[in-house]
């Protein structure tokens, strides 16, 4: 099946297996490691990326249900600055051990910043409670994500509240 | 350096590993690369009457353990493990041979065509059966190692006391689930062996593989990739995935890709020893303790691996923080047809340290105290002897500590207030003392890892470290080059660390038991001491440290007596659940923690290690459920192995007590397993005063909650 | 590569659905777990796909009359930002996995999965919930509690698609939720339990609870909501323990990697009891 859809900005279109593992297709066509396999089921959220300005694990999401759909991946958000303010965040915050799931974790962000720019605590750890971290106990991150919503406040704010 | 060295500096390697930068080994391409996936037993025990192999295409080929040039074993204490099964089987999972190609599909199409006939034998399962078994398949007696430490004289004490308690303790298996699943490449080309991998230990890895092809040690190269993760599960275990993937490379002459689906890994890689463990206590009239007897069983699956040790540090951990006159621990490894046991974070002081603060807890309980009065009665202080008869050469702050955390915790007025049971929740607040030895169990740093360091200071001027340390996560990249840094009065930016290479770095011992810091970042502060004398001198300038055992420590392996570390550091956790009356379910409320970990290098990176350590803890105290069926976990692939997630725990509340060691870098001790240990006992301890309820078993499910009061206080008659 | 079909409307669909016999998908969430392969490869399905999961027709929610229908391939996400979506269902469906899973999971997904711990099931057997079946020459609608036979067994034909759930006018004045997970998020159920009710005067005017991961099916009991119906809290004091007598006929939990049957019962029990002493004879008493 030719499925098109626009990955990072770009547009782009394959030829292959609908059923093809969008995880698969982004890694291996496209050379997108960033986007990691630490599970496969779907659990652990390493794989995230955004479609449609929603969260997916696309480990799980065949190829051919993404057409004419946008794609963000970590290669694609790490290009902006609300990356930056979030690669700040994290890294004056602890919220990096050993990093395999913290792609992951910078996607859930993007998500929970982009219709919540001023979550509380509840709200953060609801945002990331489908991505897993084995290392950090998960506050560090939780406190990473709160203070790229505050230094990065205006980047998120909704056009009506600025 | 007007800086503290605590002060936290930004890690390293955060920026690579946010933006998704950072090359894992799944994430490197390699030339010409195949990919094996492995044939694994479907039986317990059975032996291998014949395998059935359809025409292998071109370009298709199998393993096996005819494939290993020189031996096929996996040598780690001994040489029990085969990387291949020959010809019989001793686990579920057992590797029995890979199918290796270009194509993924092809290959799974292959493997579904073999066809292996077993000739069943009788598995045993659990340690009764494995203890009750007339045909041992480990040794003559299905032991993999038993070992006494004695001090004074126990009977006597019995004899004498004035209160004797008895209990009983079982905790369950646990597996690591490291967010990156194992994995390695193996290239064989020029008639070298490199190896790329996922790994926590570059020369055990080497050591095995040199044995494993009988080459000249040149021959053998092994190089960490970025590993997301591994608490031990990549300690040992990786050895028989490099040599997989290190047979199949030589066979093929192209490069071979072994990486581990999730559901295979939690299947069939080590896992925590499940332990049963059973005290006796003497306290005398005025709540000492006189006499402590332990029996320390441990569940060693399959294969040995490292159990010996790690009974070893169970039995050692077995007295506590207390400090008791007469004391006899017994413990023995028992090997099942089940996963083979290995290192975990904490390695055997999980299993024992709940076990005795348990005990303990439920003693004082019956002697009408609180707790942690009676605990502190009895607790270690500098100059006592610990079980094996060694010394506390140091200041133990625990009085400090404690009365900090009861401080920051409430933990007294919540003591009587929770009784007090007026909301629909039941509340409950339990605590716990514990400590860690630092570094190798006994005389191993001396002994067998002899580690060496080397710290080059280059043409350019900046300065490499050098040594086989692998960064999972626990931060030595930031730590060790502050040490440095800080000793050469250079900025850190200044100081270079690679991944490590065996090629390029000197063996300076595996990352592992808490040691990273205490001893290899001990020496690169000498290399550093030394190195600044001649930082002015022109051109490349390379400085060797090794190991030298401080002459306070005195240790005789064959007894098991003196002094089994060289340190200790210490830690007392509170934990505060409320407990939901129609379900049981556990809702932990509160979290406090205060340690002694000598000074802390980089305090967000000890900080990250108490939180990690705390979650993962809890985890293995009420979640994390592993049951064994037949050989076969239940729980087997992420959906059902359950893990915390973020919506878990609260914050928790830590505070760090200063306890410089004069053997550690800048003062520095250990704390990459401690902050794991003291979360099992203060969360049971917790739901014991929740309900009324006593525990002695781990996790604490709701299962279990409900058997347990449902027994006594049942809400329906069943059908 | 197995065989995939993607129509490009609801017609075209149900044609297809009937001439191969094809599997619907619409996100995914079940089915690529259920039938993956090794990394790298993708799902080996043992019958054609049909995917559907981008059909306009399937997507949205709107007002039908007094009451509700949505239509099958409708996120949980968007369900959870609906504002019409009874509080009940809603509760169940932010309990489903995490954001990741709820946004490309689906209701119908959820319904024809047929899991037993199928979450969306019981607060939609309380609100008397109508699935709405087409074929290509056809629909009928059938009340969702005929709708599940068995794990994994549902009552559609060859060829027939859930296209809607019909919820009737309901926003009880009573209503409780719990699930009992393996852990406090994204977790599957070790049981759940969705009840409702309404009441006059200190009287009960309807009730219903449904009990799910704890039977093949989602377990009801007209006999015990018999008991309650018409009566007050103190008559529905005194038959407490006829009414779970007639809840444990019909509980028949198992023992999996996930709970045990003892613990499934006797939950089940303290949840019916918790439901009716802490949630509905309070708010009789309040209403008399």
């Amino acid at each position: 099946m030719t499925i098109r859809f626009t990955l990072n900005s770009r547009e782009v279109e394959i030829d292959t297996d609908p059923l093809r593992r969008l995880l698969d297709v982004l890694r291996e066509d496209f050379g997108l490691t960033g986007v990691k396999e630490g599970c496969g089921e779907g659990e652990c959220g390493a794989c995230s990326v955004i479609i449609d300005g929603e969260l997916a694990n696309s480990c799980i999401v065949p190829v051919g249900t993404v057409q004419d759909a946008v794609i963000l991946t970590i290669e694609g958000y790490r290009e902006t600055e609300r990356y930056r303010v979030i690669e700040e965040s994290f890294a004056a915050e602890g919220s990096v051990q050993c990093g395999f799931c913290t792609p992951g974790f910078v996607m859930a962000a993007e998500v929970l910043l982009s219709k919540n720019p001023t979550p509380d605590e509840k709200a953060i750890r609801e945002a990331i409670s489908g991505n897993l971290c084995r290392c950090t106990g998960y506050h560090m991150i939780v406190e990473g994500i709160a203070r790229a919503s505050r230094t990065g406040a205006k980047l998120w704010a909704k056009p009506t509240d600025r | 350096m007007a800086e503290r060295i605590e002060t936290s500096i930004p890690r390293f390697e955060a920026p690579e590993k946010t933006g998704g930068l950072a090359q894992y080994i799944a994430d490197i391409p390699f030339q010409n690369m195949l990919y094996a996936r492995t044939l694994r037993s479907e039986r317990a025990r059975a032996r291998i009457v014949s395998i059935d192999i359809p025409q292998m295409p071109e370009g298709y080929i199998t393993v096996d353990s005819s494939d290993a040039p020189a031996s096929n074993r996996s040598h780690m204490i001994e040489d029990d493990w085969p990387f291949f099964a020959e010809g019989v089987v001793n686990h579920v999972g057992e590797p029995i041979l890979l199918v290796v190609g270009p194509d993924k599909a092809e290959i799974v199409r292959l493997l579904s065509e073999i066809e292996v006939q077993y000739e069943d034998l009788e598995p045993v399962l659990t340690i009764e059966e494995s203890i009750a078994a007339d045909k041992p398949f480990f040794g003559d007696r299905n032991i993999m190692a038993e070992y006494v430490i004695e001090k004074g004289d126990t009977e006597k004490a019995f004899g004498q006391a004035e209160h004797v308690f008895e209990d009983e303790y079982h905790t369950g298996i646990q597996e690591h689930v490291y967010l990156e699943p194992q994995g390695f490449v193996a290239v064989y080309e020029d008639e070298r062996m490199v190896v790329y991998g996922s790994m926590q230990c570059p020369f055990y890895v080497k050591n095995v593989l040199v044995q494993a092809f009988g080459w000249d040690e040149k021959r053998i190269r092994v190089v960490q990739t970025v590993t997301g993760g591994g608490f031990g599960g990549k300690e040992e275990y990786t050895s028989i995935l490099a040599g997989h993937a290190a047979f199949a490379s030589y066979k093929t002459g192209h490069p071979v890709q072994l990486i581990l689906d999730r559901a295979e890994d939690i299947s069939v890689s080590t896992k925590r020893h499940p332990s049963t463990c059973r005290y006796r206590t003497a306290v005398d009239d005025d709540g000492r303790l006189t006499a402590l007897q332990a029996h320390v069983q441990l569940d060693g699956g399959a294969y040995v691996g490292l159990s010996a040790v790690v009974l070893q540090r169970a039995m050692l951990m077995a007295a506590g923080v207390y400090n008791i006159p007469n004391v006899r621990i017994t413990g023995e490894v028992i090997a099942t047809n089940n996963i083979p046991s290995g290192a975990f974070r904490g390695f055997g002081a999980p299993q024992a340290l709940f076990a005795v603060e348990m005990h303990l807890h439920s003693l004082a309980e019956k002697l009408g105290e609180d707790p942690l009065d009676f605990k502190m009665r009895n607790a270690l202080e500098k100059g006592d002897t610990t079980a094996s008869c060694g010394r506390m050469h140091h200041e133990v702050k625990l009085p400090e500590m404690v009365r900090t955390l009861e401080h920051m915790s409430g933990y007294r007025e919540k003591r009587h207030s929770h009784r007090k049971q007026s909301s629909r929740m039941l509340k409950g607040i339990g605590a716990s003392l514990f400590f860690h030895g630092c570094s190798f169990t006994g005389s191993g740093e001396q002994d067998k890892i002899k580690a060496v360091v080397k710290l080059r200071k280059r043409k350019d001027g900046l300065v490499e470290i050098l040594v086989s340390s692998a960064e999972i996560g626990q931060g030595p990249q930031t730590t060790l080059r502050k040490i440095v840094s800080h000793t050469l009065g250079i900025p850190v930016m200044r100081v270079v660390y690679k991944n490590p290479d065996t090629d390029r770095v000197p063996d300076s011992g595996p990352t592992v038991a808490s040691r990273t810091v205490i001893i290899v970042g001990a020496l690169l502060e000498k290399a550093a001491a030394d190195l600044a004398e001649r930082m002015h001198e022109a051109g490349e300038i390379e400085v060797t440290k090794q190991y030298e055992q401080p002459d306070y420590i005195c240790w005789d392996q064959d007894a098991l007596k003196g002094d089994a570390y060289p340190t200790y550091s210490w830690g007392a956790n509170v934990v505060e659940v409320e407990v939901d009356p129609a379900t049981f379910e556990i809702r932990i409320t509160g979290l406090w923690g205060v340690y002694d970990v000598g000074t802390p290098i980089d305090e967000q990176v000890v900080l990250g290690q108490i939180e990690g350590g705390m979650a993962q803890g809890l985890g293995y105290a009420t979640l994390e459920v592993m049951e064994m069926k037949n050989g076969r976990p239940m729980q087997a692939n992420l959906t059902d192995y359950i893990i915390p997630t973020a919506g878990d725990y609260p914050r928790m509340q830590v505070a760090l007590v200063k306890n410089s060691y004069e053997y550690g870098p800048f003062g520095a001790k250990c704390v990459g397993e401690l902050p794991f240990l003291g979360a099992a006992p203060a969360l049971a301890s917790a739901v014991e005063h929740a309900l009324g309820q006593s525990i002695n078993r781990i996790p604490v499910t709701p299962e279990y909650l409900m058997e347990a009061v449902e027994h006594d206080h049942p809400i329906h008659p069943e059908q | 590569m197995g065989k995939t079909y993607r129509p490009l409307s609801l017609d075209e669909a149900l044609e297809m659905a009937e001439a191969e016999n094809a599997l619907p998908l619409a996100g995914g969430t079940d089915l690529m777990v259920q039938n993956r392969s090794w990394s790298g490869l993708p799902p080996y399905m043992k019958r054609p796909v049909l995917f559907i999961g981008h059909l306009k027709e399937l997507q949205g929610v709107h007002a039908e009359g007094d009451g509700l229908v949505i239509a099958s391939a409708t996120t949980l996400t968007a369900i959870l930002r609906n504002e019409r979506i009874p509080s009940l269902l809603k509760e169940a469906v932010r309990s489903i996995g995490g954001p990741a899973i709820r946004s490309r999971a689906t209701l119908g997904g959820n319904i024809c999965n047929a899991s037993p711990a199928a979450d969306t099931l019981p607060p939609l057997y309380v609100l008397g919930a109508e699935l709405v079946l087409r074929r290509k020459n056809g629909t009928r609608t059938v009340p969702v509690a005929s709708f599940m036979q068995g794990p994994g067994k549902t009552v559609l034909k060859r060829g027939e698609l859930l296209t809607a759930v019909r919820l009737p006018a309901m926003e009880p004045a009573i209503t409780f939720y719990r699930k009992v997970g393996t852990r406090s998020s994204n977790a599957l159920s070790k049981l759940s339990i969705a009840a409702a009710a309404d009441s006059e005067k200190g009287v009960v005017t309807d009730v219903g609870i449904a009990l799910g991961a704890v039977a093949p099916t989602v377990v009801c009991s007209p006999d015990a909501e018999n008991l309650m119906r018409g009566r007050t809290a103190a008559e529905i004091r005194g038959e407490l323990y006829r009414i779970l007598d007639a809840y444990n006929c019909k509980l028949k939990p198992i023992d999996d990697q996930r709970s045990s049957s003892l613990y499934r019962l006797k939950a089940s029990f303290r949840l019916i009891l918790s439901f009716i002493g802490t949630v509905l004879l309070p708010a009789l008493e309040e209403n008399t």
